[in-house]
Order: C-alpha cells, then structure tokens, then sequence
C-alpha cells in the first residue's frame, strides 16, 4: 500500500529539482558574461583550481600507464623478450613520461612559433591543463593561467602542432578554453597556398576531423595543404585570431555538383585530446609576411 | 536514509569526489576510443542505496558542481543527472534489486541514458555543426567502460553510505531472516 504523504514528497522533490534546472538553463542563456550563473562559474573555478591541479599532477602517471597498456594491447604480437624488457622499463617510463611528454609539447610549441607563416610579437603565455570536459559536446579545458598572467577573454591558444582554441573565461589564476573541436566553434581559415577561405568547424565526437566550409568552388585545394587563420578584418568586424597560425592539414575535398561551396576535411594539427600544455597568445601580433603571400581572403 | 548533517557530507563528498576525479582524471583517459564516467555511476550508486529523492538530490548537486567545474550550460547537467539519479532510484524502490552483480547493468543503463539524454539535449541547444556518427561509438565505449568499473564504485559508495542507510539493498541477511513466529498475533507470518 502507498504512503501518499511518501508520494507527494517523492513527486515534489523531483518537480523541484527540474524546474530549478530549467530556470537555471533559461537564465545562463538569457545572462551575459557578466551575469551571476556566469560569475558563480569563475568564482567556482577559482575555488577548484587548486583540487583539480592537484588530482590532474596525482593522476598523470596513473593515466600514462593506462595509455601504455592501451599502446601494448594494439602491440600484442611482440615477442616475450620485447614484453619482459618493457616490464622492466616501465617503472622507469612511468617516472619520465610525464617529464618527456612535456618536454615534446614545449618543443612542440616552440618550433610552431619558428615557422613562417606564424605571427610575430604576440607575447604567449605557456599554461597546463588542469581539467578537460568530460562530454565530447562541450570541448572545453581549464588552464592554471588567468587574468594574474595577462590573459583575457578571447584570446587565441595554440597547442603543439598548431590552433586550439580560444579563452572564453577568466579568473584571477585559472581560464576557460573552448576548443576548436567544441561544438560551437567557428574559425575563419585560410588554404595555402592557393588562399581559398572559410570556416573551420568541428564535426562532434570527430576530433581529427575538422570541416572547412563555404570555400569557394573556384578556389582549387588540394589534398596535403595547410590550413591557417586567415585573421580576416574589415572595418566593422575583426577575427579574433591573428592570421597565420596553422590549423591543420587537408585529407579530403567534397565537391558536390549542386552546393556552390566545397566542403573541405582537415586533419588538425594539434592533437586535441592529448594536450596537456597550451600557449595563450596575449597580444595580436604581426601577420608574417609568407602567410599572406599568394594568398586573397 | 535518514536526511542528516551526515547523510549530506557524505552524498555530498561522492559528487565532489566523483565531479574531481572526471574531469582532472576520467576525462583524458583514452581507451578503446572513449573514456569512463564517473558521474554517471556515482549518481547510479547513491539512488540505489539511497532512494529516489536522495537520487534526485544527488543528481542534482552532481550536475550542478559539474557544471561550474568545466564551464559547461548551467542545469543542463543537473537537469539529466536529476533524472537519471530518479529513475534509478525509482528502480530500487519497484523492483528491489539485490543480486550482487547489479550494479553491473544498472551502472550501464544510468550511464547509457545519461549519455543519450545529454546528447538530445546538446543537441537541441547549442551545437551549430554537424554531429559525426562516432558519438554513438563513445557513447557506447563509455557505457562498457562504465559497467566495468560499476562493481568498485558502488562498492565504495555502498561503504560511505551505509552509516545513514536504513535498509541496505544489498543485505542478504535482511532477506535470509525467517517469518516471525513469536510476538503479537498481526505480526506473525510477517517478514521480521
């Protein structure tokens, strides 16, 4: 038999902890950044810095080893000795993984700013990743950078290999950064060297696959060609990111007889779901001259 | 459950645990394509133990934290998680599930329609691109990833909170005990 005073209550606490959610929902999209769900976020951020540093340093060798027995699953047909020399070798590796895999990011970093097309005088800012978002729908991670360092809002942030977002949030210590592979994405690229231009846009849960739409069908790209920012402004609007920083690199074109655009699939550089550093860049810069050679945005 | 100061920072505890641990830890651990999620599974196991409203509740606080940990839409986590921490609950309370493998497939349905249920809502809200078909691949990835680790953490929520538990799903002892044979006659016959 039902106790209806057991029910009530049952069915109450459900209806309220909906339609607390629902006014929640509502009020994050009607609020601007600078609204109280928006600022609750920064203000917890702040306080969960600390926690997720901490747990991300704690947990890295731990990650390692799980991504070392997923790398010697796939490597299953080695002989014995490799296996036993591995075991041996793993205790070391789990000491220096962590070292090295920083290591190859920075020289990552580094050598991207070496390159031509790359902008100058844009004063990054090295940062760790200190969270991930767990849902492949918002591709965001948190950065132990902030507002402190001379970041802001808006900022482009590259990974080793190339573009990895932007911030979108900033606290005293800490940042937002949307990646490119976020369902809301949208960045202005560029072909070089035959300069057709459109928009990078993520296809969800495909993270080695970005889509560069709306370039033009009189523009000829190749497969193997890189994409960069194009860093398009105008006298009304101009893109956040400065022009020349690599994207990715073109592994297949659409060309569809009715649609007036191609549909182009990039590979991007950078390996988004493994990032651990990032470099925030502060300052626009200046376009190097060998990205825009050639090329018409 | 009996609703304590304790009850609270022990629930409480398993969502700040479970919302850290995934996005500090879970979150970059690559396998098989996908990674597991400890969200899911610790709502699952506070509803089962607990009960529909602590389900609830704790769905709710859970998505809540998740939410303002990673930046995500506020409530649309605490929105899924309420439901899934509901239902879940709702199950324990009909069905009365105490086979020591059930967290196994309860763990893997929780997680199943959080995934879904946070995919639909994504879905209609905010994504401006096209969806690849490989979503489906990581949802099904974390659903089996989910169910192989649901054995340890229900087990370990099961330890936190049983303290404030008043009736333990899980207790074979609760329903070995004979029929009451002695004592006031309405009673007699009657589960002791």
């Amino acid at each position: 038999m039902y106790d209806t005073k057991v029910v009530r209550r049952r069915r109450a606490t459900l209806a309220i902890f909906v339609a607390l959610s629902v006014v929640m929902l509502t009020a994050y999209f009607g609020e601007g950044s600078g609204g109280v769900f928006h600022t609750l976020q920064r203000g917890a951020q702040e306080v969960f810095a600390p926690l997720e540093t901490g747990t991300d340093r704690a947990l890295k060798p731990f990650r390692d080893g799980v991504g070392w027995f997923g790398d010697t699953l796939d490597a299953k047909g080695e002989n014995d000795d490799l296996r036993a020399e591995n075991e041996k070798l793993r205790k070391q590796l789990g000491e220096s993984a962590v070292a090295a895999d920083d290591v190859r990011q920075l020289r990552g970093l580094v050598k991207l700013a070496d390159e031509d097309s790359f902008p100058s005088a844009t004063e990054p800012v090295a940062a760790r990743v200190i969270a991930r978002s767990p849902t492949v729908w918002y591709s965001s991670v948190k950065i132990d950078k902030g507002s402190d360092d001379g970041i802001d809002e808006d900022q482009p942030v590259i990974a080793a290999g190339g573009l990895a977002g932007k911030v979108t949030s900033v606290t005293g210590g800490t940042a937002e950064v949307r990646l490119i592979t976020d369902g809301s994405s949208a960045v202005s690229g560029q072909v070089l060297p035959s300069g057709g231009s459109g928009v990078v846009r993520p296809e969800v849960g495909q993270p080695n696959d970005l889509l560069l739409d709306l370039v033009d069908r009189g523009r000829r790209v190749t497969e193997g060609t890189t994409v960069v920012t194009s860093g398009f402004s105008s006298k009304r609007v101009q893109s956040r990111f400065p022009r020349g920083i690599p994207i990715g690199r073109v592994t297949r074109v659409d060309l569809d007889e009715v649609q007036l655009y191609q549909r182009v699939h990039l590979e991007p550089f950078a390996d988004i779901r493994a990032i651990d550093i990032v470099q925030v860049l502060t300052k626009r810069g200046r376009p190097s001259e060998n990205a825009s050679a050639g090329a018409t945005p | 459950m009996t609703f304590t100061p304790q009850t609270f920072a022990r629930a409480g505890g398993i969502a700040l645990l479970a919302v850290i641990l995934q996005i500090s830890g879970f979150a970059p651990l690559l396998l098989l394509g996908g990674h597991p999620d400890l969200v899911p599974l610790a709502v699952a196991a506070v509803a089962i133990y607990a009960g529909s409203v602590a389900g609830a509740a704790t769905g709710f606080a859970t998505g809540f934290l998740l939410d303002l940990a990673v930046g995500g839409t506020m409530g649309v986590s605490s929105l899924v998680l309420t439901a899934v921490g509901y239902g879940v609950g709702r199950y324990r309370e009909v069905r009365d599930p105490a086979h020591g493998l059930m967290p196994i497939p309860v763990g893997a349905a929780a997680t199943l329609g959080y995934v879904a249920t946070i995919a639909a809502v994504s879905f209609m809200l905010d994504v401006g691109s096209s969806v690849s078909a490989l979503v489906v691949r990581d949802a099904l990835v974390t659903t089996f990833l989910n169910a192989l680790l649901a054995l340890p953490v229900f087990a370990l929520c099961r330890r936190v909170l049983r303290p404030v538990l008043l009736v333990d799903p899980v207790d074979t002892r609760r329903r070995r005990r004979g029929l009451r044979e002695a004592g006031p006659l309405g009673l007699r016959g009657l589960e002791a």
